[in-house]
């Protein structure tokens, strides 16, 4: 469900998914958890392919944060849609560093 | 048929047909043995015949020459008194030979006759000839003589024929017995040329002169005959007999040409030639004796020859038909055991496998299984037959642990759908029913995923006239959801009550936002107040969809731009959107569970598609507008169910109805 690519030290992860609602969101907090676990603190979620993303989907995103704590930082990248609006509406717009594609993301990260 | 009808039949059958292959070869060996014993029988009935015969001519011979008075009457007649009783005991001996053989050996009745006869002629010949015997009688014996000799020959011969018939009855197969029986005949013929010359020589020779040409003839045809014997005997030699036989025969021969051809030849020629024989009748009768006893030799050799491959070929017969008999009872019982074996090794082990596996085919499981320790087939059915009862019995009790796990698990959903009908009554009691209150009138739609929602809502009048109200959707949906709904719903209830008059809105979800334990899940909510004297209702958004309102004119608007969930960020800041709510306008607000419903096409029904609904019946009253609603998104999802918790909650600020008395 989510593929990984390293661009120097940061992880690219792209969610493979459409839609990461109730079945999804564990499986993938899971996945990100183990990412985050393994070291990395300099994420680039790449959600271009996600259409949908319902409130366990939010929270899972949001735990993920959590967990990364203040020295890491989780950019988003490619949220279109109805996964924009979600952002917008919740003011996750304001939590998450949101780029409109993955080289933005991780040009200001690297930055 | 079955197959042990088969094997039996098979064995039946090869055993019958074994036993009718021996039976068969009994029968052929019992009919030799019984050929062998008649053999016997009718060789030894000869063998006295023939010793007979000759103790006759014996006594012919003995009798004849007492007759014309060349022996010594008193030493004659005693030996004459043996002679007679060994004649008379071998014929008797014949006829219980005879007697006794009438069993084996056919027509024996006429031999018997005949024998009696000859026995009661001879009794009666000797008792003639015994009156001439007397010491005064001389020439009367003499004259009798001829007689004696002619009726006594008769006798002999008749003896003879007697005997040859029984051995033309009675011919052996055997090349040898045939040979030694032919010997033995021409021996006879032989034997009894001799025995005649010695008496007819004996009177030629004790009165040369007076001795005419018809008996000189007689003498010579004899002594040819006993020539033809011993020729026919010489041509009967190249058979295989045996060493004692062919030596008896030949020295026999050797003594008969040597001294008694010779010595007849001489005589004959001087009783032809009218010169006085240079032999006397005693010394003639006493040479012919010793040949005749030679010949007797000869016939004892051959007799005993053929009695010896007799009782040979009888006892081989005996042991043949003895053997075939325990063939027959070997082959008896092995047929017998074989069928035995059949029932017992194969018939009965399959039938009782046959049976189990039939019972095990109808699920009998408690039939015991046929005990068998072996190492062929049937063993190896019988240690498969005991896996497959073993795995059907492991097959049912996992059947059985199953179906009482089933019922278990089918107990407790039960118990747990139960539970969660309960609940769900429960949280439906929460849920304010449609009313007024301060001039607001309010109604709700509210559909569970589940049987319990994580959805809520509530209308509260505070005691300073304001109408406050909330809508709540715990992220997720089930029962933890329902959970943390019925404890959000509990908590902002007593919220909206408590709050000191003055207090912001905001600070309610402030508060609550940082007291949320980070472990629940997070809500959104629409906490709004709605003043019931001015015209102004005031709204936290938290994560939740914008509310509607539908003014009295029918244009919608959309109320507030989003905000933080309570319960994700604890440092979260909300904001107080306030706008008018005049009478008759309407606050539609609504849970993501209503635009994010999916058609079949798995197409959300949209705010879009909510706001052209909202349009199009906002001249119907609320509950018009709800029930519509309803039946539109059932459409749209095509069936009942839904994948979210939905809920709508509307409030309409009633047109103010002015008191009567009212100053203004």
């Amino acid at each position: 469900m989510l593929s990984t690519d390293l661009r120097g030290n940061i992880l690219v992860i792209r969610v493979e998914e459409k839609r990461i609602d109730a079945s999804k969101a564990p499986a993938f907090k899971e996945k990100m958890t183990q990412c985050i676990e393994a070291g990395q603190n300099q994420i680039v979620l790449d959600l271009s392919h996600v259409e949908f993303i319902d409130s366990s989907g939010l929270g899972a995103l949001v735990s993920c944060l959590k967990r990364l704590g203040p020295r890491g930082s989780l950019a988003v990248a490619g949220a279109t849609g109805a996964v924009s609006r979600l952002f917008t509406l919740t003011r996750m717009d304001r939590v998450f560093a949101l780029h409109p594609n993955v080289d933005a993301a991780v040009e200001q990260l690297s930055a | 048929m079955k197959i042990r009808h088969i094997l039996l039949i098979l064995t039946a059958i090869l055993g019958a047909a074994l036993l009718i292959a021996v039976a068969s070869q009994i029968r052929d060996e019992v009919l030799e043995y019984q050929t062998a014993q008649r053999m016997v029988a009718s060789n030894t009935v000869r063998e006295q015949l023939l010793l007979g015969t000759d103790a006759m001519a014996s006594e012919r011979s003995q009798t004849y020459v007492l007759l014309i008075g060349q022996r010594n009457a008193a030493s004659g007649v005693m030996e004459l008194r043996d002679t007679r009783r060994q004649v008379d005991d071998l014929l008797s001996a014949a006829e219980r030979k005879i007697a006794a053989t009438q069993g084996s050996l056919i027509n024996t009745s006429s031999n018997l006759e005949s024998l009696s006869r000859i026995r009661r002629e001879i009794t009666a010949l000797r008792q003639q000839a015994d009156d001439y015997l007397g010491p005064a009688e001389g020439a009367r014996g003499e004259k009798f003589a001829p007689r004696w000799f002619q009726e006594a020959t008769r006798l002999v011969e008749e003896l003879q024929s007697s005997r040859m018939t029984i051995l033309q009855r009675e011919r052996p197969l055997d090349p040898i017995l045939r040979t030694e029986a032919n010997l033995r005949t021409f021996g006879a013929i032989l034997s009894e040329s001799i025995a005649r010359n010695q008496a007819l020589m004996s009177r030629a020779l004790g009165n040369p002169t007076d001795i005419g040409a018809l008996e000189v003839n007689a003498i010579s045809q004899n002594a040819g005959r006993a020539e033809l014997s011993w020729e026919l005997i010489s041509g009967q030699m190249a058979a295989s007999l045996g060493e004692s036989v062919k030596k008896a025969v030949s020295s026999t021969h050797e003594n008969y040409s040597s001294t008694f051809a010779p010595l007849q030849k001489t005589l004959l020629a001087a009783l032809l030639g009218k010169v006085p024989p240079a032999l006397g009748p005693e010394e003639w009768y006493e040479s012919t004796g010793r040949t005749l006893s030679s010949i007797a030799l000869m016939q004892q050799e051959l007799l005993g020859s053929s009695r010896d491959r007799l009782e040979a070929e009888l006892s081989r017969a005996q042991r043949l038909v003895a053997l075939w008999s325990a063939l027959l009872l070997l082959g008896a019982t092995a047929v017998l055991a074989s069928i035995l074996v059949v029932r017992r090794r194969v018939v009965q082990p399959l039938e009782g496998l046959s049976q189990a596996m039939l019972r095990l085919a109808d699920n009998d499981l408690e039939i015991p299984l046929p005990r068998s320790t072996r190492a062929d087939e049937i063993g190896e059915m019988n240690d498969a037959l005991r896996v497959f009862k073993a795995n059907a019995i492991q097959r049912q009790r996992t059947q059985n642990e199953k179906q009482v796990l089933h019922a278990r698990l089918r107990d407790a959903y039960g118990q747990l759908q139960k539970d969660l009908e309960a609940a769900a009554v429960i949280q439906r009691t929460m849920l304010p029913p449609s009313s007024t209150v301060e001039g607001v009138e309010y109604r709700g739609l509210f559909r569970p995923s589940s049987l319990i929602a994580g959805d809520t809502y509530n209308v509260v009048r505070r005691n300073d006239g304001a109408v406050g109200f909330f809508q709540v959707d715990v992220a997720g949906h089930g029962a933890p959801a329902a959970l943390v709904s019925v404890a959000c719903h509990h908590a902002l209830s007593q919220a909206i009550l408590t709050r000191t008059q003055g207090t912001p809105l905001e600070e309610i979800a402030v508060h609550i936002n940082e007291e949320w334990p980070e472990d629940l899940p997070y809500f959104t909510m629409i906490l709004g107040e709605i003043d019931a004297r001015s015209r102004r209702a005031s709204i936290i958004q938290a994560g939740h969809p914008s509310p509607l309102v539908i003014r009295s004119d029918g244009t919608v608007e959309v109320i507030g731009d989003g905000g933080f969930p309570i319960g994700m960020i604890p440092a979260a800041s909300y904001e107080r959107v306030e706008f008018d709510l005049g009478p008759g306008d309407r606050l539609f607000v609504y849970s993501d569970g209503l635009v994010e419903a999916e058609g079949q096409d798995g197409e959300q029904f949209s705010e879009a598609r909510l706001r052209t609904l909202v349009r199009d019946t906002a001249a119907e009253p609320s509950s018009v507008l709800l029930d519509r609603l309803d039946e539109v998104l059932r459409n749209w999802r095509g069936s009942e169910t839904l994948d979210d918790d939905l809920s709508v909650l509307m409030l309409e600020r009633l047109a103010e109805r002015i008191p009567a008395n009212a100053v203004h």
